[in-house]
């Protein structure tokens, strides 16, 4: 599908580009077809131009020219009405036009001439038939002023009869004046030849450049490289037959218009060029102009698709983005939804498991209680039974205490009880706790520390236990009967002087664990096997809770394990080294050498519950001891306020009671006015069984925290520790 | 960034708009747009100065950088001055038309242009006639070497300043020196030794001549010790107080040509209608004539001898003191009848200033007259360049001799190529002094 809209998009991209080259292809030849046509009409226009231009000029000489010939016909007359004609022309001063007169009586050879001299014929050339309005013309000459000078003969007629000639000499440089200073911009090139010698007899000023060929027309083709022969044929065929003539040719690498123009049937001619970049100057401007436009406006065009490709790219980076925000936002909620789903899964398996192995120790309680009622009479039965209700009812409290841990570490309410401990100590307990239960598997259980440079650490001892005996008591519970188990602790490389490295193994050749659940293994909630499958009892809870210490501790775990093979779990740790070693002082803890007998001790007691009231005061009453019960704190401050010193050997306090609670009744008694007010024990006996709550007790004034349910093996210790204490 | 993306987009949009809005007001502001139906054109009166000067045949293509070289001083005048500087040319078509120095001569008594290119024999004609300014008070006439202020001042007034030195030599193929194993001439005896030598290899005339330059070689034998001797002054008094005859200076020099004549070596007839260079360059560059003379520029010049296939070499004229340059000096002059006198003379202050005889000295390659301005010339005119640097040349033109020298010679000469003895050409030279000494 998705191909085949690719396809689709790439032939209409495909399709939409040859439709724009042809436009712009059409466009291009119309421009082009205008250009060519303004340039050709431009180029027709320029040469008519040229023509109706040489046309003025040809007309402006032949009407000077035809002037002086009128002139010099009316002054020949008048010359001849005189009655001495050579005087005349003898005092005759020199004018810009008629530079020189003379004077030929008719049937002499001499004359007069107006500079002094005899006026001869023989220097001038009317052998051309040349006329100007049928006055003979000579050939051009350089006269006595050192210029181009044609001369124009006229007789003199006096009562109908020709009395003589009279001869004026004239100059070109006087054509000058009337000539356009500047043809076409000065790039042009005029010359005035005259047709007979070929000589050039004038170049206008302002004509042309300064370095051509201004001698002959010999000259002008020499310097302007016109040396073909056949249009030297045809040019030198044209002046012969007197036409007006126009070619092409290039003078001094410019392509140029040259001309040849007859002026007075042919005696004199106009000589030059024009480049054609000058004559079509006007067409290359209009070209230039639409050349301007075009690109003015293709240029336009390309930014505008430019801009309008910018937007395009814009906006479909926007919208990938926008996707790929949307794909990101739904995996993830993919993602969270699995999370929860297999969060709602864990926990359903959780209180399933937990519905299973509370029900289990509950069924043994309720079951053997059942059985205790029944067989009451029977003493061996009711203590077997009690035996096994008391096993039920710690298991049930491991597992409540374990749950409570995992909510409160991820609640993140855990803090590290940070003081010295040694690891001898450490591994002593540890060894203590897991030996014989590794023994009661006929497993064997190999200690091995090694490279621990430093005996005496900083760290929360009860919480490294609680990740030692958690996994060592997993690897005892997850390898057969027989197996072995290591316990290995290494020191590593410091890192730094103040920390000392340890790297914790235990290692079994247990069950060992398959991939997919090693997976899980610290998620919480998870367990190797089902509960209800599973001959091993436990909450599912421990390894997240070892997880989770450790990485508050800054350290890391790894596991390693086969199916059939074992498995291998390696903690890495640091521990602060400390900068002085402080003997720790010896606590005067409850031991067992110290539990005495209760008999005859009076206790004050603070419990709101009745069922622990009734258990309270049947132990104590087991124990041959009495105790007087009150329902709060405020009761318990008010009864030991008006007993007599002495009355009670020690306050058990419950915490959590109505109106006033065991740690403000604790204060308020510390503060009573009594002198036993700050000796008296004050014992907190509490549900409220975590480190925090042990902490608040004794901040309260209460010598000894207690946690619910009550051991009463340990209760008679600390009563007796305390009790004797007071009286010491 | 898209702040800056947006001010960018924001600053072409505003240069687009501006520049539209240019084009607008150009478009509108441009000339015919205003409406108005009269349109007044104004009458430029140019202020105009009329330059006369040769000009030489063009060929097809080819730089005249001797004409470049002027044109480009006269162009920094127009510039300088706002005037425009009118060409006005003549050049002989042949021998039979009115030489350049005619028409100089008639234009100049005509007062037809303002300045004019003189030749050293019109420079001093027009002199004596008055019919030249006073060119002493400009400005740039101040840097001139004294050797052109001595060639150019005529009864106290300097009537004419060159834009450059020229001196004359003989231009000799050096290739073809070495393949007969023949020196460089020194004096006249070896000259005639080469032409022997090399019309016995078959060149049957050895040096190419015209009707212009030949008085060179006449000049040289002549003067040589005059102006390398040390008691120039003495003899040139000598000269003009008639003392000593300028016919027994110049019968040497004529007698030598007459036995190049008689030999064969100078083609008389061919010499006596050919024009400067015209003549004899073709075979001259064809290798077909060893020896040629000419003037320095045309050593520069691709439209004479600036461009050959061969090592080319200039040297002086034979003479008694060995190679001899011969410097007669063109200047340019002004009209005293010039219409545009004033501009005339502001023009050529700046033609002949330092800053434009520079521009020309390193365009043309030349010895320039200002004392301020040396430029390095081309190799093939070293050894003629070293004599001049030397001090030994012999003066072409010498405005203290009352007889003028260039041109009485060059005419003298022709008539000796006409078929005139060394004797009657003698004569005509004690009647110019005759007539000198009448003035």
């Amino acid at each position: 599908m998705s191909k085949k809209q690719n396809e689709s998009k790439k032939d209409h991209n495909i399709s939409l580009l040859v439709s724009i080259i042809l436009v712009f292809f059409i466009l291009g030849i119309i421009v082009f077809a205008t250009s060519k046509k303004i340039t050709t009409q431009m180029a027709a226009s320029a040469t008519q131009n040229l023509h109706e231009s040489l046309d003025l000029i040809e007309c402006t000489i032949e009407v000077i020219l035809n002037k002086e010939a009128e002139y010099q016909r009316r002054m020949a007359q008048g010359i001849a009405s005189l009655e001495n004609p050579e005087a005349y022309v003898l005092h005759y001063e020199k004018s810009e036009t008629m530079v020189k007169l003379g004077l030929i009586r008719s049937g002499e050879k001499e004359g007069v001439c107006s500079t002094g001299e005899v006026f001869t014929e023989e220097e001038l050339d009317f052998s051309a038939g040349g006329t100007i309005d049928g006055l003979p013309v000579s050939r051009s000459y350089v006269n006595h002023m050192g210029t181009w000078a044609y001369c124009i003969k006229c007789p003199m007629i006096k009562d109908e009869q020709e009395i003589g000639t009279l001869y004026v000499e004239y100059i070109y440089d006087t054509f000058d004046k009337s000539l356009p200073n500047g043809f076409y911009n000065q790039q042009a090139m005029l010359y005035i030849m005259d047709a007979e010698s070929e000589r050039f007899v004038l170049k206008p000023k302002g004509m042309g450049e300064r370095n051509a060929g201004h001698l002959n027309l010999t000259d002008f083709y020499r310097a302007n490289d016109i040396q073909e022969p056949e249009l030297r044929e045809e040019v030198e065929d044209c002046l012969k037959k007197h036409r007006n003539i126009m070619f092409y040719h290039d003078i001094r690498n410019k392509d140029s218009l040259n001309y040849m123009w007859a002026v007075n049937g042919g005696t004199l001619y106009l000589i030059g060029y024009v480049p054609i970049e000058a004559i079509q100057q006007e067409g290359r401007t209009v070209n230039q102009n639409i050349l301007f436009v075009v690109i003015v406006m293709l240029t336009a065009f390309f930014l505008c698709c430019g801009l309008y490709y910018l937007n395009q790219r814009q906006q479909i980076k926007l919208r990938r983005e926008r996707e790929a925000e949307r794909e990101i936002s739904n995996r993830r909620l993919a993602e969270a939804l699995q999370a929860a789903q297999i969060a709602s899964n864990s926990k359903t398996t959780f209180l399933s498991n937990m519905s299973h192995d509370i029900r289990t120790p509950m069924n043994a309680v309720l079951g053997f209680t059942t059985l205790l009622s029944r067989d009451a009479d029977n003493p061996e039965k009711v203590r077997e039974y009690t035996k096994k209700i008391m096993a039920s009812g710690q298991h049930l409290l491991s597992l409540i205490n374990d749950i409570l841990d995992v909510s409160k570490i991820e609640s993140g309410k855990v803090v590290l009880n940070v003081e010295e401990f040694t690891v001898n100590d450490l591994v002593s307990s540890v060894d203590a706790i897991i030996r014989p239960m590794a023994e009661a598997r006929s497993q064997k259980f190999l200690v091995e520390v090694t490279g621990i440079r430093h005996e005496y650490l900083l760290g929360d001892e009860t919480r490294i236990n609680q990740i030692l005996i958690n996994l060592l008591s997993n690897a005892v519970k997850y390898t057969q009967e027989g197996g072995t188990i290591w316990f290995r602790m290494t020191g590593l490389t410091q890192r730094s002087d103040q920390f000392e490295r340890i790297r914790i193994e235990v290692q079994d050749n247990g069950y060992g664990m398959t991939k997919e659940y090693l997976e899980t293994i610290f998620d919480a909630f998870t367990r190797a096997e089902n509960s209800t499958t599973n001959k091993v009892q436990g909450t599912g809870l421990g390894m997240a809770i070892t997880k989770s210490i450790i990485e508050l501790m800054g350290g890391t775990i790894d596991v390693f394990s086969e199916v059939d093979q074992g498995s291998l779990f390696r903690v890495e740790l640091e521990f602060r080294i400390p900068e002085v070693h402080t003997e720790p002082v010896k606590e005067s803890g409850p031991s067992e050498e110290s539990v005495q007998d209760l008999t005859g001790l009076h206790f004050l007691a603070a419990e709101d519950n009745e069922i622990n009231v009734e258990i309270l005061q049947e132990i104590l009453a087991f124990e041959n001891a009495g105790c007087e019960i009150v329902e709060n704190g405020r009761l318990a401050v008010e009864r030991f306020e008006r007993a007599k010193k002495g009355e009670f050997d020690a306050i058990l306090m419950d915490v959590q009671m109505p109106v006033m609670n065991g740690y403000d009744a604790t204060r308020a008694i510390r503060a009573l006015d009594r002198e036993d007010a700050r000796t008296i024990p004050i014992i907190a006996m509490t549900a409220n069984a975590f480190a925090e709550d042990e902490k608040e007790a004794l901040d309260a004034g209460m010598n000894v925290h207690l946690a619910k349910p009550i051991d009463i093996e340990l209760l008679k210790q600390v009563i007796t520790q305390y009790t004797k204490h007071t009286e010491e | 960034m898209k702040l800056n993306k947006k001010s960018s987009f924001k600053k072409w949009g505003l240069l687009c708009i501006a520049g539209a809005a240019a084009f607008f007001i150009a478009a509108c502001g441009a000339e015919g747009g205003s409406g108005s139906k009269l349109i007044v054109m104004e009458d430029e009166a140019d202020r105009e100065v009329y330059l006369f000067s040769p000009m030489e045949k063009t060929e097809a293509n080819v730089e005249n950088v001797a004409r470049s070289a002027a044109d480009k001083t006269i162009m920094m005048a127009e510039e300088k001055l706002g005037v425009s500087v009118r060409y006005v040319t003549y050049t002989a078509e042949n021998y039979q038309d009115k030489t350049y120095d005619d028409v100089a001569l008639d234009r100049a008594r005509s007062d037809m242009d303002d300045i004019y290119l003189l030749n050293p024999d019109t420079i001093r004609t027009l002199a004596e006639e008055e019919k030249l300014q006073d060119l002493s008070g400009l400005e740039s006439a101040k840097n001139l070497r004294d050797v052109v202020l001595a060639a150019n001042v005529v009864d106290g007034k300097l009537v004419a300043i060159p834009q450059e030195v020229v001196a004359y030599g003989l231009f000799i193929n050096k290739e073809m020196f070495d393949q007969y194993n023949l020196t460089l001439p020194e004096t006249p005896e070896d000259f005639l030794e080469c032409c022997r030598v090399f019309q016995e290899n078959g060149i049957k005339t050895p040096v190419g001549a015209n009707r212009w330059w030949l008085e060179t070689f006449v000049l040289a034998q002549a003067y040589a010790d005059l102006y390398n001797g040390g008691n120039t002054e003495a003899e040139i008094a000598a000269l003009n107080s008639g003392e000593k005859k300028y016919s027994d200076y110049m019968r040497p020099g004529f007698e030598f040509l007459q036995e190049m004549i008689d030999k064969g070596y100078i083609d008389a007839q061919k010499a006596y209608v050919s024009e400067a260079i015209e003549g004899e360059r073709e075979d001259f560059l064809a290798q077909k004539t060893p020896i040629v003379m000419a003037y320095w520029g045309a050593a520069n010049a691709e439209t004479a001898y600036g461009k050959t296939d061969f090592e080319m070499l200039v040297i002086g004229f034979p003479s008694s003191r060995g190679q001899m340059p011969v410097m007669p000096m063109t200047g340019l002059g002004i009209g005293a009848g010039a219409k545009n006198g004033e501009d005339a003379m502001a023009v050529l202050d700046v033609m002949i200033s330092d800053e434009a005889l520079q521009i020309y000295a390193e365009t043309n390659r030349v010895i320039s007259p200002s004392k301020n301005v040396e430029v390095e010339c081309v190799p093939a005119l070293k050894p003629l360049n070293d004599r001049i640097q030397e001090n030994v040349y012999v003066l072409g033109a010498n405005a203290g001799m009352h007889v003028e020298q260039w041109g009485n010679t060059c005419l003298i000469v022709r008539e000796l190529l006409n078929g005139a003895t060394v004797d009657e050409c003698m004569e005509m030279f004690d009647q110019l002094q005759e007539e000198a000494l009448k003035k």
